[in-house]
This record gives structure tokens, sequence and C-alpha cells, in this order.
């Protein structure tokens, strides 16, 4: 005879998310990278955006870090969000373990 | 959201039957399984008195709803007896707080799990040991609830090694991690009084390492003993070395606990002592790490200042829990994530 037992899963939670809205697609422009300080950041990151400006016709001109003495659990130095906002249209950052 | 049938069909209660059909959705710890029935289950939800739809919490990675019932079931297959559910319950609860940050705590690479540590009431009225063997093997209570709560981060939350769980190695306490404090052969208050968790019974949650042993067969004096917990906590083998605003559990053992009572010492005073015994130069860390998350103040040293292992006294708590011989135990962090004791 059969017999019924549950399933331990649960279900999904039932979530509807708003998305950004998209910036608008450049050509032309600046791409900069911000490297987290996570292991090999800046090597992802800077193929990443060489594959992106080569893609939307743009310069991948800058690569920096967060900082004097920033590292992966701490926030960027304000200074280093300012020469960014200044020098480029498009920031590619964040890198997990 | 589409919604799968909660049920699964078993020819049989054999416990191949069981292992076959988990095995092949991927689910349960490798151990033999108790099948979770709707009577079981059931049973389970009698020791509470909340809608077994209602959410207790939404556990990352997967985003599953840990309902009332989803926690029951496993539970069941875990071996609990209905009288322990509230302390999975709780113990759900308090992984869903933010300061524990599920997510990275099941995620990472890491072999943390979480130290459940039940206090009050409940260790004496549903049969957990707090006494010799507190961490295992052996008791019931201990075992089955730190394996359900265990099976919840598998199954609720996805914490599967692999596409969940990216822990390098694991460590056996990701099967079961569940101790109760020792409060008859505790000298001092209760660990939960000490944060002004005011309930008969509570639980404490802290997610770490395994334990780290140490002995002290000899010493009359608690600052020898003491001198061996700050032995084993000085290591770059834990994150705390490097992560500096992770905590410590520092459990002690009845009669370690007793000998530093009787020199007049509370829970604050081996707290103080750990915290200036357990150092490092600062110039080693920076030898042996290219990234320190470490508060201001410890950046600013030279490299031949010493460094806590851990930025703040408050990080290093202080428990009773075991048996006669004099070993007691420390409890690394995996150190982003804050413990956290709730009622039960």
């Amino acid at each position: 005879m059969n017999m019924k037992i549950y399933s331990p899963e649960g279900d999904l939670k039932d979530e509807v998310v708003e998305l950004c809205s998209t910036a608008p697609l450049f050509s032309g422009g600046k791409i900069g990278i911000l490297e987290n300080g996570k292991p090999n950041a800046d090597l992802l990151l800077t193929k990443i955006a060489e594959g992106l400006a080569g893609r939307i016709d743009a310069n991948f001109s800058v690569t920096t870090g967060k900082g004097e003495r920033a590292n992966a659990a701490t926030a960027c130095n304000p200074q280093v969000v300012g020469m960014l906002a200044e020098e480029v249209e498009l920031v590619l950052t964040g890198s997990a373990d | 959201m589409e919604t799968q049938s909660p049920f699964l069909e078993l020819p049989d209660e054999d416990p191949d039957t069981i292992y076959e059909l988990f095995e092949k959705h991927g689910w349960g710890d490798g151990l033999p399984l108790v099948a979770p029935t709707d009577q079981r289950v059931t049973e389970m939800l009698s020791s509470i008195e909340f809608s077994p739809e209602e959410v207790i919490a939404v556990l990352p990675p997967r985003g599953g709803s840990a309902t009332y019932r989803s926690v029951a079931v496993n539970a069941v297959m875990a071996g609990c007896k209905p009288e322990y559910f509230p302390v999975v319950v709780a113990a759900v609860k308090a992984l869903g707080n933010q300061k524990i940050n599920l997510r990275g705590v099941n995620t990472t690479t890491h072999p943390v799990a979480p130290l459940l540590i039940v206090h009050g009431e409940a260790v004496e009225k549903l049969g957990f040991n707090s006494g010799l063997g507190v961490f295992g093997p052996g008791n019931r209570a201990n075992a089955t609830v730190g394996r359900a709560v265990r099976l919840v981060l598998l199954h609720v939350a996805g914490a599967v090694p692999g596409p969940g769980d990216a822990s390098t190695q694991g460590q056996p306490s990701k099967y079961t991690y569940c101790i109760a404090e020792n409060q008859k052969e505790n000298p001092w208050e209760s660990y939960p009084v000490t944060l002004g968790v005011d309930s008969e019974s509570s639980l404490t949650v802290h997610c770490g390492e395994n334990p780290h042993n140490f002995h002290d067969m000899e010493s009359e004096n608690i600052e020898r003993i003491l001198d061996k917990a700050a032995s084993a906590m000085t290591t770059f083998g834990v994150n705390n070395a490097c992560i500096s605003g992770g905590e410590w559990f520092v459990i002690l053992c009845p009669e370690h606990a007793a000998t530093a009572f009787s020199q007049g010492w509370g829970r604050e005073d081996v707290s103080s002592y750990l915290f200036e015994r357990a150092r490092m130069p600062a110039g080693r860390f920076r030898e042996q790490f290219n990234l320190l998350a470490w508060a201001d103040w410890m950046n600013s040293l030279s490299d031949d200042e010493l460094v806590p292992m851990t930025q703040q006294v408050e990080n290093i708590k202080v428990l009773v829990s075991g048996g006669a011989g004099k070993h007691s135990c420390v409890v690394p962090s995996w150190g982003m994530t804050r413990s956290v004791t709730v009622p039960i």
C-alpha cells in the first residue's frame, strides 16, 4: 500500500522585484573598473570591461581600488567615487569569493 | 507562483525505500531519515499554536519559506520528538535574524555551522544534555534538534554542498551542532540573562567552527588555565584573525568555571583576561594576510604593537557546559555574523 510523505523543501517565496531602470546604451564613452579587493577581482573585471568596450565602441580607461586601507569589507573612499563620477560614464565593480 | 504538491508517494516505510527516494531528489544529510508522514507531521505541529502555513522566515540562498509545516517535516525526518519542536522553531527564527547573515553563512567557502545553545527550563524539561559529552554523541534532544536545523538549511534554504553551500571541506558539525548550558554547575547567572533576554527558556545561535578543545588538569589558578584558551585563540587559521568583528564563544567546563569563581572572577573577568592575552604583533598579521577587515584602531597600530583576536572585549562570550574532566573549548566565529539569543 502506498504511503504519502511530505516534501521537506517548502515553497519558494512569491516575491515580485522591480528592476532598476536600465542605463541607456552608449558608444564612444568611457568605462572604468572599481576592483573591490576580492582575489582576482581586477582580472575578472578587466576581462569584462575589455569585452564590453569592444561591443559598444567604448573606451576602457580607468582601473582603481577602493582607496588606501580599504578592503572588500569596507566602503569605497568617497574621493575614489568622486573621481570615477568625473572620469567615466560606466563603472564595473563587485566580485565575490 | 507555482506550488508543487507537498506530497510524495512511497510504496513502504523500509529505510532503503526512503533512502532511495531522498537520494533521487538530492535530499537528506546522508544518514537514515524518518518518513515525514502526515500523521507524524501533524503530531509535531501539535506542540505549537500557530497556523502550519505561517512563514517563520525566508531562508537564503534558495529563498524557501520556512513555514511551521516545512520545519515540522524536517524535524520529523531528523527524529525529533514533538516536544522539541519549539526549540527547532526558535532556531529557525534566530537564523532568520539579519545579524546572523544566513546567506553568507550558508554559501561561504568557510566550514561554518550554526551552534545552537539551549538555556533555561527547556534543558531539563526536554532532556537536553548539558553535562558529560555535551557536544556528542548520545543524546536524542541534542542530536535531533541540531540535525533538524541542518535539514531545514539543506532543504528549505538550499544550502546543499555545491549548488548552495560552497564550503571547501565542510565540517562534522554540519550534521548536528546543539548543546545546552549547564546552569546547575554554572557559578554565574545564565548567559541570556547577561543579554537582558528574560524568558524561562531561550536559545543562542553562534555561527562558527567546530569547538577547539583545551585542557588543564593541573592548575589551581584561572590565569594558567585561560592561558591555554588564549593559546587556542591565537592563530592565523581562524577567520577571527582577519575579521576583527568576529565573536568568540568560550565554553568552560564546570571545574574551570569553578576555579575562576573561587578567585572572585566573573565572566567579564574571563573575557577581559582573554582579550588581553590572546594577542599577536600587528606585523605578523600583515605578513600573513593581504586583506585585513579590521577596526580602524587596529589598522593604526604599528607592526610591533599587539593586536587582540577580536576588536572589543564584549565579543568574547563565556558560557558553562560539559561535565567533569577539566576540558573546555573555544568556538571561533565565521566572522561576518553576530550571535543571536531568542526566547523559546
